[in-house]
């Protein structure tokens, strides 16, 4: 079987967990003998997928490899599009998206080669204040970091005519446009997400024109216009996988627009794989989609080679406990910090830490002043690298009160530092985890409760430690693609 | 003549309510009344009336040759005559037709076996205190909270004057000997009635499993199951949760059907007949003795105590309510005696066992009961409160 995948991130170079999923799950397909093309926007060159073959939509390839009955002109984005979805053409998001990027492309030579210099430096999971951050410390990738802070090299984008409301949001990073200061919907974005998105739809569709596949898996929404359009010319079915909707991000905040394109992918799909029965209630409950087009395959973990074994490098004398993720509305720090006001009624000398930043963290900060604890939180802002793995190992707890949470890898990687967890139940991971205690994300008081069960019974600890431990040992990749692939084999045979 | 003998256990614990830690020191009320009501009558409903209503009818049918015996927790006891005092008339009604045997047990449905002794003994006497005053039965028989046993218990018990007691038929246990005997205790006159396991769980775990390959188990079938036994065995026990009618086996399912024919289709082979545990140790011999090296209990694959006390939240909190004895004895007051004993109920430590596959239990999500974590902060935070709010301020007015 030859499978085409849709991907907008690929190791080392992410923002998210997007890339380390499709990392995980490719392997374990191919594994299983499915050959893959792996599309993404941009190939930074440090990629490793021995498994299958990594292409970069943007990346120029040897014209000879170009297939023959590729249309050797300019792409007419505006056919493309229609001949995707003659609804897609009304559209104005992508009209302006195509708009621009035809201008741009007529602006330097041939399309192909402006694509190449296109940095993909924009992160659909990322606010703006911790985009700001990744750039100033550098986690960027330094591609687009030069891209970000050398306009010389890298002419910026055209601006989307203003006159379009579905582009006033898509403004550069800490420059805010006056005219898209009343939208606040969609301001966790980068700049010409929506832009980059149509780009990539259409150089993907030529990138892989004349190539057979049997079918064509996309995952979340920037890669669906990409994966309807190929899709249909292809003649194959298309997969799309949602690893998190935009409900998830911005709850009521939600964009209109992301919205629209994650329908038309999900009404397009022959089969809709979502990584948590919660992810599939949701997006039957936002986008009707019929619960049996949706198949549920959850996450996997790679097996941690040796147990980092950090001897407790402790600068509290209380017991520590952990939020580590984005300070954003969709992680639930406000509840983290109002059971944390709660625990220190029990165990006065705990200490929280919340690691991480986000549009939130000012008002945390201020929640913290207000509730009378802050020499019990600490805010080291983001963690990387080894920073990560120290905060694991020092903390007594590790605790994720997402409100709204498709899957949720972070509980498995404190798992792996033998940390016991608490989830909220609005999570996609707990669906997969015996062993780990669960809580609304709004019950601040039964989350204290188990909070200061944890640090106060050891039976309980290393009863959830020592289970997690067998636990996580099961749920991998491998169980992942032995759920896909018969979904693949069905699909195909219609 | 070989025999079948039917015993059923009845019991309901007192669950908890969720309690948190921001509970502790205000709120001292740790059952979840609501709860526990609900599923009195639900279980009712489902099982104990109609399940009553099929018995009685089958007794008077048969004219007593079907005949059955019963264990029925004094917890149990106490819920039905708070909720549901139509079971407690049908029980009683089921007692006044001459062919139904109560057995005793612990009054709490406690591990008291395994940890106390002294506090054993007394539940054991209120339990067979309450049987006589409910159904005016002196039992002669008995069983132990989940047919758990070892040779201590079986002696204690034996001590106590009781003339037989029930336990699991494990296959390390019985080895190359077969379930369908009777046997005497190690060291001991007092008989021991094995279950019968393949075949008791064969109603009350498989009956509807359409996975299985003798799906759908009629009661033809059955009977023909046991009438091969013929000549190979005195008694086929068959011991089960009452709650497997109408409950764990859904009245769809055909279980009550299942029950109505059973009777005449086994006594359809002429040298089988029914009877109850004491009738049994009465007629049959006991072929040797039957000693257990390991303690055994009915429960779970491994038929062992694991499913109470396997991991070590489930031994904390063990040692905890047991560990209180003796302040709880001092204060002499029959009101937290019963609220320390309604804590001993062994299912709160069956729902902190932690056995359960992680694989396929994706719907926990749904499950109105939150887990074994959950239901050992629950439980102690119930302890805090209980030392705290409860014993501690006297034992501080004692020390002045």
């Amino acid at each position: 079987m030859k499978i085409l995948m849709l991907g907008w991130e690929y190791p080392p170079h992410i923002s998210g967990g997007l890339g380390t999923a499709c990392e995980g799950l490719t392997t374990a397909l191919a594994r299983r003998g499915v050959e893959i093309d792996f599309l993404v926007p941009t190939l930074y060159g440090e990629e490793d997928a021995p498994h299958m073959h990594l292409l970069g939509a943007a990346s120029g390839q040897a014209p000879h490899e170009a297939p023959p009955d590729a249309p050797t002109d300019r792409p007419d984005p505006f056919a493309v599009l229609r001949a995707a979805d003659p609804a897609l053409a009304t559209d104005p998001i992508f009209m302006a998206a195509l708009e621009a990027a035809e201008a741009e492309a007529a602006e330097s030579g041939t399309a192909e080669v402006q694509m190449l210099r296109v940095p993909a430096m924009l992160k659909p999971y990322l606010d703006q204040a911790t985009y700001q951050e990744l750039v100033t410390t550098g986690t960027l990738p330094s591609v687009a970091l030069e891209g970000m802070n050398d306009p010389e090299s890298h002419p910026p984008l055209p601006a989307p005519p203003s006159t379009i409301t579905g582009l006033q949001h898509a403004h550069v990073p800490g420059d805010h446009l006056p005219s898209a200061g009343e939208s606040t919907s969609g301001t966790h974005y980068g700049e010409n997400l929506f832009a980059e998105v149509a780009r990539y739809a259409l150089s993907a569709t030529r990138r892989v024109a004349g190539r057979k596949y049997d079918l064509v898996h996309a995952h979340d929404w920037m890669t669906f216009p990409a994966g309807v359009e190929i899709a249909r010319r292809a003649g194959a079915p298309l997969i799309v996988h949602v690893h998190s909707l935009e409900y998830d991000r911005a709850g009521h905040g939600a964009d209109r627009d992301i919205v629209s394109i994650e329908r038309q992918g999900l009404e397009h799909a022959t089969r809709v794989i979502a990584v948590s029965y919660y992810t599939r209630s949701l997006i039957h409950r936002v986008h009707g989609t019929p619960l049996d087009k949706i198949s549920v395959v959850h996450n996997g973990v790679y097996e941690r080679e040796t147990i980092q074994a950090y001897t407790e490098q402790r600068t509290s004398k209380g017991p520590v406990v952990l939020f580590l993720g984005r300070v954003t509305f969709q992680k639930g720090p406000e509840y983290f910090v109002q059971a944390a006001a709660r625990v220190l009624e029990h165990v006065p000398d705990a200490v929280f830490i919340m690691a991480g930043s986000g549009d939130m963290l000012p008002r945390m900060r201020a929640l913290v002043d207000k509730l009378g604890i802050t020499k019990s939180f600490r805010f080291p802002g983001w963690l990387r690298g080894a920073e990560i793995e120290r905060a694991f190992s020092t903390a007594d707890v590790y605790v994720m009160p997402s409100v709204s949470e498709p899957f949720g890898i972070a509980p498995l990687e404190a798992m792996s530092y033998d940390r016991p967890v608490i989830v909220s139940k609005q999570s996609g991971v707990s669906e997969v985890l015996r062993n780990a205690l669960k809580v609304d994300f709004w019950d601040v008081d039964k989350m204290a409760s188990q909070i200061v069960a944890v640090l106060e019974l050891p039976e309980l600890r290393r009863t959830l430690i020592e289970r997690a431990r067998e636990e996580i040992r099961h749920i991998h990749w491998d169980a992942a693609a032995e759920k896909l692939v018969p979904i693949y084999q069905s699909v195909v045979r219609g | 003549m070989p025999s079948v003998c039917f015993y059923f256990e009845v019991h309901q614990p007192y669950r908890l309510k969720p309690y948190g830690a921001q509970q502790v020191g205000r709120d001292h009320d740790y059952f979840d009344d609501k709860l526990n009501a609900e599923v009195l009558r639900k279980v009712a409903d489902k099982c104990y009336l109609p399940a009553n209503y099929s018995m009685l009818r089958l007794i008077e049918r048969t004219d007593g040759r079907f005949c059955i015996s019963y264990a029925i927790t004094g917890v149990a006891i106490e819920q039905m005559k708070r909720h549901a005092p139509e079971v407690m008339d049908s029980f009683v009604q089921l007692a006044e037709t001459g062919a139904v045997e109560f057995i005793a047990e612990t009054y709490y449905h406690s591990l008291a076996a395994l940890y106390d002794t002294d506090e054993y003994e007394e539940q054991i006497e209120q339990q067979v205190a309450l049987i006589e005053e409910e159904f005016g039965q002196k039992p002669r028989v008995f069983r132990n909270t989940e047919l758990i046993y070892n040779d201590e218990i079986g002696r204690f018990i034996a001590d106590l004057g009781f003339d037989a007691m029930l336990c699991e038929g494990a296959d390390d246990i019985l080895d190359w000997r077969s379930p369908n005997f009777v046997y005497t205790a190690a060291g001991r006159e007092m008989r021991l009635l094995t279950k019968n396991y393949k075949l008791s769980d064969d109603i009350a775990f498989r009956f509807s499993n359409q996975a299985w390959a003798e799906y759908p188990l009629t009661a033809d079938k059955f009977a023909r199951w046991v009438h091969g036994h013929s000549g190979a065995g005195d008694v086929i026990n068959l011991f089960m949760d009452y709650e497997t009618f109408g409950e764990h086996q859904w009245r769809e399912t055909g279980i009550f059907e299942f029950l109505e024919h059973l009777p005449d289709l086994l006594f359809t082979h002429p040298d089988w007949d029914i009877l109850t545990p004491s009738q049994v140790i009465d007629r049959y011999p006991a072929l040797g003795e039957l000693p257990f090296h390991r303690t055994v209990s009915w429960a779970d694959e491994a038929r062992d105590i694991s499913a109470w006390r396997g991991n070590a939240m489930q031994q904390r909190a063990l040692s905890e309510i047991y560990s209180l004895g003796p302040a709880i004895r001092r204060r002499n007051n029959s009101h937290l005696l019963a609220l320390w004993r309604r804590l001993q109920t062994s299912d709160h430590f069956y729902y902190m066992a932690t056995k359960s596959a992680s694989d396929g239990a994706v719907h926990d999500y749904f499950s109105p009961y939150e887990g074994p974590y959950d239901a050992f902060i629950h439980y102690m935070n119930v302890m805090k409160d209980l030392n705290r709010s409860v014993l501690a301020p006297v034992e501080k007015r004692i020390g002045i």
